[in-house]
């Protein structure tokens, strides 16, 4: 099995790159538009847009559109163009405080500041397929949507105005911090965050970097290892109970360049969790409770329950174990992805030194039982270095 | 990074009433701003690019970086008055009108009075959007009944 340099497959790979834009154009159906997968596909957008790490339904969207449906592929896609995208600042600090909550539930307590508000949730509805008939369905649309349309133009603003305790209800860890229930980890110093666009989050990062880590990681990804550490092998996880629950919009408000005052231009719609940890340690306070927080783009549950719990963890191991590792470097969907897509590209020289490898030490076997046999000794002495004892020397010349 | 401070003027009001506002009530108020005036002198885009988007978490009290957030600006120069304009996504047209009515009413351009009713009617409209949707969600706040 001699190396011998080749190249080819670009017409191959051509074909195929226009069989997929191709395809995709023409479809059996009418054209899909932006505004009906924002509007129908909510959730693989703000995944989509999650785990890409860039706001924009329009463009999230798009990519969808573009990867056929495929979350992780429409993510690579948002984090790809906007590489190509210049950064012009920062947004106005915000505090999680300002969230203007769309659901808000605390699964801890029964009173906590502010309303336990379902909002618009799966949580409560059968898992039973609609099977509601096409035509059906396309006139309730229509009807609704008419519907709504007419209540906004001719909504009383002041009627139904929500109280400011409604919308941007106080927290739970505020009440369990004035019982002296919870481990004040709050700190003085303000460190810069870390930008894990700019610079890779290794274990031993600051915080900032693991909860960036975490809100542009791959939703199932961070459910697996939540699970893994509840139920799996690793156990860092044990008693947990969910304080906040929120999907609400964070406001984006950036600096007038001119006149050097704040300018509101819009919101964003985030998920956000805190996570109460029951602390049991030796040496942690097991008279008080620990928090661990999650929020990420857009509207995703099980995402940030699962990385308000992992943030906890982390935190109670203190960077015993490979909790942490498992965390900042294999939980971004893109990584992992990509490292396991790259399987299917030629491995042909690899697999061949493998081979060659492979026949070298059973050539290598073959002529030590030669000589074994030739000073009398049986084969069942031989020591078998190839690793594989059942595969008979004999055959070595199939891989040749 | 620094902390923005927080402020509120009409100026800035206006600036982000034009950033909210329907791009098609937008383009038709700009035409009538650029109508009777020479064309604008724009110092820079509509370009697109991103912010980032930072919290303050309440556990620790600390900053981190959650996203970044797509938008377009745009600076220009209409009747002799510099504005500035952002808006979020993709759309060079409509942040470019924005700027230009900004520049109007810091100007009190003739078409002053239509950027305000624009600015009003975004304003109406975000206030009924906002009420129409706690109209939906104040029916799922749950009610307990104690048990006896």
């Amino acid at each position: 099995m001699g190396y011998v340099a080749a190249k080819g497959g670009f017409d191959a790979i051509q074909a195929a790159e226009t069989l997929v834009r191709r395809r995709r154009i023409e479809g059996r159906s009418s054209w899909l538009e932006l505004d009906q997968i924002v509007d129908r596909l909510r959730y693989s957008v703000d995944r989509v847009m999650g785990e890409g790490g860039l706001w924009d339904e329009q463009l999230s969207a798009r990519a969808f559109r573009q990867a056929e449906g495929d979350v992780i592929e429409a993510a690579h896609l948002i984090r790809a163009h906007r590489s190509t995208l210049p950064r012009f600042g920062y947004a106005r600090v915000v505090d999680a405080d300002e969230i203007d909550v769309l659901r808000r539930i605390v699964p801890a307590f029964r009173e906590p500041p502010g309303p336990q508000l379902l909002g618009r949730t799966l949580d409560y509805t059968g898992r039973l397929l609609d099977q509601t008939p096409e035509d059906e369905g396309r006139r309730q649309a229509a009807e609704a949507a008419a519907n709504r349309r007419e209540r906004v133009v001719s909504t009383q603003v002041s009627a139904d105005e929500p109280t400011v305790d409604q919308r941007v209800p106080g927290r739970l860890i505020d009440v369990l911090r004035n019982l002296d229930a919870l481990v004040d980890r709050r700190r003085d110093d303000d460190p810069e965050p870390v930008d894990i666009s700019r610079v890779a989050a290794r274990p031993g990062a600051p915080r900032s970097a693991r909860l960036s880590t975490m809100a542009r990681a791959e939703t199932g990804a961070l459910v697996q290892l939540w699970y893994r550490n509840i139920l799996g092998p690793d156990r860092n996880l044990h008693e947990v109970t969910l304080g906040e629950v929120r999907h609400g919009r964070l406001p984006i408000e950036v600096q007038n360049p001119l006149t050097g005052e704040t300018v509101p231009i819009g919101s964003v719609r985030v998920t956000e969790v805190e996570a109460i940890e029951d602390l049991d340690g030796v040496e942690e306070d097991r008279t008080r409770f620990d928090v661990g927080y999650g929020i990420c783009l857009g509207h995703n549950e099980r995402k940030a329950i699962a990385m308000a719990n992992l943030d906890v963890a982390v935190d109670r191991a203190a960077g015993d174990g490979p909790l942490e590792q498992s965390v900042l470097m294999t939980t971004d969907g893109l990584d992992a992805s990509g490292f396991l897509e790259h399987l299917k590209l030629p491995h042909y020289v690899t697999f061949r030194s493998m081979m060659e490898r492979k026949t070298a030490m059973r050539e290598a076997a073959g002529t030590k039982r030669q000589e074994r046999l030739a000073q009398g000794r049986s084969d069942c002495e031989v020591t078998d270095v190839s690793g594989d004892a059942g595969a008979p020397v004999e055959r070595e010349d199939v891989l040749r | 990074m620094t902390e923005i401070p927080r402020a509120t003027s009409d100026a800035s009001f206006r600036a982000s009433m034009l950033a909210q506002a329907d791009a098609a009530s937008l383009a038709v108020v700009a035409d009538e701003c650029l109508a009777a005036a020479p064309t604008p002198r724009v110092h820079f885009g509509p370009d697109v690019g991103t912010i980032m988007l930072t919290m303050r978490e309440p556990v620790e009290a600390t900053r981190f970086h959650l996203g970044e957030v797509l938008v377009t600006r745009c600076q220009v120069q209409h009747r002799e008055t510099v504005a500035w304009a952002m808006r979020m996504g993709d759309d060079r047209a409509s942040t470019l009108a924005a700027a230009v009515c900004d520049a109007e009413v810091a100007a009190a351009g003739p078409a002053a009075a239509s950027v305000e009713r624009l600015v009003a009617e975004t304003r109406r409209h975000l206030d009924a959007e906002r009420a129409e949707e706690w109209r939906e969600l104040e029916p799922t706040i749950v009610a307990f009944e104690e048990m006896d």
